[in-house]
């Protein structure tokens, strides 16, 4: 095997990165914090008549290679923004449709300012450039109350490994789903789950948006605590080539709980 | 035989009154049904619970949490055991609970409501995070004992080469003790066939020479095991002398035994300085002796003494390689004998000696190393 043959199996091992569909056109799924590609099931299917859709799992998350996890690299979104423009060098992508949810919406913005002809456009489901308020600027959060879900991640950590694997084991009467998600989530690691969740919810991408090149759509979700709709129309507003939808779906996965919602404001904008 | 009469469990009851919260989640996370123990637990009455959104029952960290993990999985797998929260309570107070959902389908796998079932977990999440926090402490705890094993693998590393380097030392004298001991058996015996008296003078000044070099090297193993045991090189009394003779006699000793060699010196010695003489000599030969056998024998080496106002300061510089720093941090040690020919090496005493003297005096001898020179500077301070 070549160098850059090893190189390929370890990128898209590292990035557990899964690629379907019978289109041309490349259309790349990105989730964010607290799941992992499974946050796309009943989304990315729709696409796979028409897109060739890559899926992947953050490192850290899902089926991702836990070894390759460097504190230094990913202390910082820029970190996960360089695994997705290698996921693109390695699959040879140009012009794609990139859809990331929460704050892989910024990763993917990060991803398409250091290699602009990677995306041809941006969806971002939920984005916030910023989650702690500053000033005028209004996050949805103060810094104490981000300690205080670092410090409670860990009451919930005896939780997770203790608990869940049984629970989800004993998913009888949805059998396919059981393995998925008792190797995904129980391989998860606290520590990693944690870093993941300071980065995330310590991040500052306010400078970077005026940056963004790419036609970007923001999809905006209604009541959603995690990113409010300042936030979004924030976001919105910052990014040159940028529209704004609202969605009627409540809460911050509409990915999940109003796929039919999401999959038509994709395929309106892309 | 008589039946007793059980009481009757009435639905109705049983659902308000269970012995644990009941709520029912709208798609759109409003609270639409809840019983009579959670409006109990969290303060409110039934009716205000009616129309809340669950997350406005929760604080900002459960908030989080339960969009980020708990409403991924519910849409997912259709249910979530087991997981943690803090409710807040109509007067604002933290209720930990733990609790579980499921999720009511229609036929076609559409969300219809969420239930979930409430259990206070005071005691259990105090407990819980005790657990999480002596897993911590003994994380910690292990830590430090590996710090601690590093520490005392690395004292037991420098036990073992003090170890290594004592029978070298012993090595090293029993060989250099040997020598003038064989001369002077040698010279006893042709003692015996001298022929003049010429010849026997001869024979008693190289008979004389080994035995100085023999009690030079038992005395630096004398001042060695004072330094060492005693807490320091003692001095003889302290008088005031004016040194330069003294020194003066150093360099023209070594400069007998080391005809080849150049050495500038300069003396401004124009206080009397209060000191055991006899040490300072020893040291400065110690330090004179050091820049012949490692200094570059192409290059003078300068030597420097000088009293001002408030101190006494001697200075030997030579040319040659720059001393290492790893071997800086161990020159004042005993044993030390850098990297030079077997033929040049003494014990490896003169400079841990010649520090023992400084300290003795109360002064100071530091070292500087460069490209250009190595300087050995002794500072002391002068009483008056």
């Amino acid at each position: 095997m070549s160098d850059a043959e090893m190189h390929a199996v370890s990128i898209r091992e590292r990035n557990n990165v899964q690629v379907r569909g019978n289109g041309t056109k490349p259309m790349v799924f990105a989730h964010g914090f607290g799941c992992d590609q499974n946050m796309w099931r009943f989304v990315s299917a729709a696409f796979e008549t028409d897109y060739k859709t890559v899926l992947f799992d953050h490192v850290g998350a899902g089926k991702s290679d836990l070894s390759a996890y460097d504190p230094a690299k990913y202390g910082s979104l820029h970190g996960y923004a360089e695994d997705l423009v290698e996921i693109g060098q390695e699959l040879r992508l140009r012009q794609a449709v990139f859809v990331g949810h929460s704050v892989s919406a910024m990763i993917g913005a990060l991803a398409s300012i250091k290699a602009p002809d990677l995306f041809e456009s941006l969806i971002m489901v939920g984005p916030s450039a910023r989650y702690i308020d500053d000033g005028d600027y209004v996050g949805g959060f103060s810094a104490p109350q981000i300690e205080e879900l670092l410090t409670f991640l860990d009451d919930n950590h005896l939780g997770w490994s203790a608990a869940m694997a049984p629970a989800i084991m004993g998913n009888a009467d949805r059998p396919e789903l059981s393995e998925e998600l008792t190797n995904s989530f129980c391989r998860t690691d606290p520590d990693i789950a944690k870093a993941f969740a300071r980065v995330t919810f310590t991040s500052d991408n306010r400078a970077d948006l005026p940056k963004i090149k790419a036609r970007t759509l923001v999809m905006q979700c209604s009541e959603d605590i995690i990113a409010s709709e300042k936030v979004g129309e924030f976001v919105h507003t910052n990014i040159p080539n940028s529209k704004f939808v609202q969605l009627k779906a409540t809460g911050h996965c509409p990915n999940l709980s109003a796929p039919a919602e999401v999959v038509a404001a994709i395929r309106s904008f892309a | 035989m008589e039946r007793q009469t059980l009481p009757r469990e009435e639905l109705e009851d049983l659902y308000e009154n269970a012995p644990c919260g009941y709520m029912s989640v709208q798609p759109d996370g409003r609270i639409f049904k809840a019983n009579a123990t959670l409006a109990s637990w969290t303060g409110f009455q039934p009716e205000e619970l009616h129309g809340k959104r669950l997350s406005d029952l929760l604080n900002i960290a459960g908030r989080i949490f339960f969009e980020t993990h708990v409403a991924p999985l519910l849409r997912m797998q259709g249910f979530f055991s087991e997981f943690a929260l803090d409710m807040l309570t109509a007067r604002g107070e933290r209720l930990p609970v733990i609790a579980n959902a499921v999720e009511r389908r229609d036929p076609d796998g559409n969300l219809l409501f969420t239930r979930f079932t409430i259990f206070k977990a005071v005691d259990r999440r105090r407990y819980e995070r005790e657990l999480v926090q002596a897993r911590a402490a003994s994380e910690e705890a292990r830590r430090d004992l590996a710090t601690t094993h590093a520490a005392t693998e690395a004292v037991l590393k420098t036990e073992r080469e003090i170890a290594l380097l004592r029978e070298q030392f012993i090595a090293v004298l029993s060989h250099d003790l040997r020598n003038p001991l064989a001369s002077l058996s040698a010279g006893a015996r042709l003692m015996l066939m001298a022929k003049t008296p010429e010849d026997a003078a001869k024979l008693e000044r190289m008979m004389q020479g080994s035995v100085s070099r023999m009690t030079k090297l038992i005395d630096s193993v004398m001042d060695f095991a004072r330094g060492r045991l005693g807490g320091g090189i003692a001095l003889g009394e302290k008088l005031p002398f004016d040194l330069e003779p003294v020194l003066s006699q150093v360099v023209d000793e070594l400069v007998i035994d080391n005809p080849e060699r150049r050495i500038e010196k300069r003396f401004e010695l124009t206080e009397l300085v209060v000191c055991d003489r006899d040490r300072i000599a020893q040291m400065f030969s110690n330090l004179l002796g050091n820049a012949i056998t490692h200094g570059d024998p192409d290059q003078p080496i300068k030597v420097h003494a000088a009293t001002y106002a408030s101190s006494f300061e001697l200075y030997v510089a030579n040319s040659g390689a720059k001393i290492q720093p790893e071997a800086m941090a161990q020159l004042f040690q005993p044993f030390q004998r850098g990297d030079v020919r077997p033929s040049k090496q003494g014990l490896g005493l003169g400079l841990y000696i010649a520090a023992q003297i400084a300290t003795a005096h109360g002064a100071s001898l530091d070292v500087t190393s460069n490209d250009d020179e190595t300087r050995f500077t002794f500072i002391m301070p002068l009483t008056r």
